[in-house]
């Protein structure tokens, strides 16, 4: 389909329609001033005020979207003393204005819920979704955004439904499979066919794009490093020295998707929940008997570093890491995966 | 799709004390469908709940050749197994499974066996002891070495008893600490290579324990000279969903619920000591 576009003042107004249609997911500030995915509510005095807050500027989502399909916190099924009911999610789900880099993150995520045996929670909360994509012309990391060292941004090439490129008053459009196509018709009052010579102005915007990320490193390299066998001991050590395990990269990671479950009753009724686990946490590997095969924090450093850039890559074929740079921007003591990686590759210390 | 995390309803048929912390619970699946689908693998666990307490994995120990019920040896480790050991016959747990990869089995056959277990190790390996013994012309000599702190926490006493009376089949016990009238070896599982032959040829060896057991074993089959594809080990990992997502067992690429909980020697040795896992 050829490239469209839409006036930015017109969005507001496209979301409005779309709420009533989909679970709308979009960036929204909150009351803190954060940016996260809400949903749009489909009441009208409420939709007005959400629609006010709805942020697809150059401010970075804190929690990285995954959320949207593997919640914080989820009920698995809830019980009494006669029966289990299931709790199952199946909305159809638009998510508008998520990153390229944060996409990668769902389809890595959809790629190891779907492997093994599959996870009915997951797997159904995505079943009905449709995904447009937001190109970042500047990073909204400034000091963290390294997409390009991982190829995994400020575009997205494949994956998404609608791509939409800022290009001053308007967004242009790109179409990347056949619901994009069919969200376009549905609501062709709001999209334009783009001219002639709009497909050269969206190259120009990418490389500018490309040009505007500071933060650059030897990706492959890395990756070549962590499938060898150098001993990097030294380095986990002295990142553990002063990591404090909070888990904040984790739980703010695109692709991780560890989890703990657990039990909460009142009475005869009760749920059985699941909630985000990390493996930075000291308690993630102890046993009953009290034997913990991770009890030294070095070894939970290296664990989480060989999991994204070792594991990852030779289960899967691509990296666990897709270089979005949260894990630095949310760390308390300034580490970050881009940062290991520099450190690998050049030999410098800088944690 | 199916949901792998919804439990099924079992009763408690009977409990058999093994030791002061370790009773075997039988169960029977309430609903025949589930009883008659449930087909398992020697090797394999389970994830067995008490609603609004919790859930954790524990191996099958009934053998697949025996059918209609399933028998599982729960320790008094922590909050749920402890509950479990308040139950009565009659009670209701939560089952579902099966789940992880299993003992080979065919291509075992023809060859001598050894089974070398520590203290609560017998029961994940009981479930192919008794195959092996429901097919015991199959096989070649068979020979169980198993050991524990004190005689009375030696589990199945009784199947010790019955498996030395079949021909072509030696069990031999140890403990750290005898009681009066024990009559058999004193000291560390791996004090029995003292007692009896542990050979190599045409032999494979099933090893299962505490990590620390399993890695003194693993020393002497390999000063035995074992091959170590030959030495057949499961790990015990903290596990949550049993499925391969909560990550909670994951080591180096392998998740030991999916992948394991039976690995040989060989795949062992690809994973980074600092793991611990043996
Ligand atoms: C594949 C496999 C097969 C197994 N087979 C068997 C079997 O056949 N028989 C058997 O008896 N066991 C078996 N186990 C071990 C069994 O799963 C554990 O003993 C069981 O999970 C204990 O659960 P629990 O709820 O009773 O203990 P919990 O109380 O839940 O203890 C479990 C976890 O809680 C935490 N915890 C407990 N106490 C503390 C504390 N004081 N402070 C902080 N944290 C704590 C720890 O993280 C610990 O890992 C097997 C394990 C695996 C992985
Ligand atoms: S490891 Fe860090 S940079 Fe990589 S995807 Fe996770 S949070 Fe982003
Ligand atoms: S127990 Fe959850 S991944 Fe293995």
């Amino acid at each position: 389909m050829k490239l469209k576009k839409i006036l930015q003042k017109d969005v507001e107004k496209l979301l409005g329609e779309a709420a009533k249609k989909w679970q709308t997911y979009v960036p929204s500030k909150n009351d803190e001033g954060d940016t996260l995915f809400a949903i749009l509510p489909k009441e009208k005095d409420e939709l007005e005020k959400a629609l006010q807050r709805v942020n697809l500027k150059d401010d970075w989502v804190a929690i990285s979207p995954k959320e949207i399909f593997f919640p914080q916190v989820e009920n698995m099924f809830s019980f009494d003393k006669e029966r289990i009911t299931e709790e199952i999610e199946t909305s159809k789900k638009l998510i508008f204005g998520i990153r390229p880099c944060d996409l990668k993150g769902v389809l890595f995520a959809d790629e190891f819920f779907k492997r093994n045996l599959e996870d009915i929670y997951y797997l159904s909360r995505i079943e009905d979704r449709l995904i447009v994509t937001i190109g970042c012309n500047t990073p909204p990391r400034k000091e963290a955004c390294f997409c390009t060292s991982a190829n995994t941004g400020p575009f997205a090439k494949e994956g998404f439904d609608l791509e939409l490129v800022d290009a001053g008053n308007y967004y242009l459009v790109e179409v990347g499979s056949v619901k994009g196509e069919e969200f376009i018709n549905l609501y062709s009052a709001f999209f334009e066919d783009a001219g002639d010579d709009e497909a050269e102005k969206l190259n120009s915007i990418e490389s500018d794009a490309k040009e505007a990320i500071n933060v650059k490193v030897d990706f492959d390299k890395a990756l070549e490093i962590m499938k060898g066998d150098k001993d990097l001991t030294e380095n986990y050590k002295r990142i553990g020295e002063r990591c404090i395990y909070c888990g904040g990269c984790v739980y703010t990671c695109p692709s991780c998707t560890c989890f703990n479950v657990f039990d909460d009753k009142l009475g005869d009724n009760g749920v059985r929940r699941r909630n985000w686990d990390t493996c930075v946490f000291r308690g993630y590997t102890r046993e009953a008997s009290g034997h913990n095969p991770r009890d030294e924090k070095w070894t939970r450093t290296a664990r989480r570093y060989e999991h994204k850039l070792k594991y990852d890559y030779s289960v899967t074929g691509t990296s666990g890491c897709i270089a979005c740079g949260r894990c630095l921007s949310s760390c308390p003591v300034n580490i970050g995966m881009s940062k290991f990686i520099e450190e690998i590759t050049t030999n410098k210390r800088n944690m | 799709m199916k949901n792998e995390y919804l439990p099924y309803k079992v009763t408690i048929a009977s409990i058999q004390k093994e030791s002061f912390d370790t009773n075997t619970y039988k169960v029977v699946f309430d609903d025949e469908k589930t009883r008659d689908s449930f087909d398992y693998r020697q090797g394999q666990f389970a994830e067995i709940s008490i609603l609004g307490v919790g859930e954790a994995p524990i191996s099958i120990t009934s053998s697949p050749s025996r059918k209609g019920y399933l028998e599982f040896s729960i320790r008094a480790a922590g909050s749920l197994t402890n509950k479990i050991h308040e139950m009565k016959v009659g009670d209701s747990l939560y089952v579902r499974g099966p789940y992880g990869n299993s003992f080979p089995y065919e291509e075992t056959k023809g060859k001598n066996i050894y089974f070398i277990a520590g203290g609560i190790g017998l029961p994940p390996l009981r479930s192919l002891i008794n195959m092996t013994m429901d097919n015991r012309s199959d096989f070649g000599h068979i020979k169980i070495l198993y050991g524990s702190k004190t005689p009375d926490e030696l589990c199945f006493k009784q199947e010790l008893d019955e498996w030395k009376k079949v021909e072509n089949t030696e069990v031999w016990l140890i403990v750290d600490k005898p009681c009066d009238g024990w009559g058999c070896s004193i000291g560390v599982v791996t004090e029995l290579w003292k007692d009896t032959d542990i050979h190599p040829k045409n032999a494979v060896a099933f090893v299962c324990g505490p990590p620390i057991m399993i890695k003194f074993v693993v020393q002497k089959l390999t000063q035995s000279g074992f091959k170590d594809k030959d030495i057949i080990m499961t790990l015990e990992r903290y596990m949550k969903c049993g499925i391969g997502k909560c990550g909670h067992c994951n080591v180096g690429e392998k998740f030991v619920c999916v992948d394991g909980p039976v690995f040989t020697y060989e795949e062992i040795k690809k994973i980074p000591s600092r793991e611990k896992v043996i």
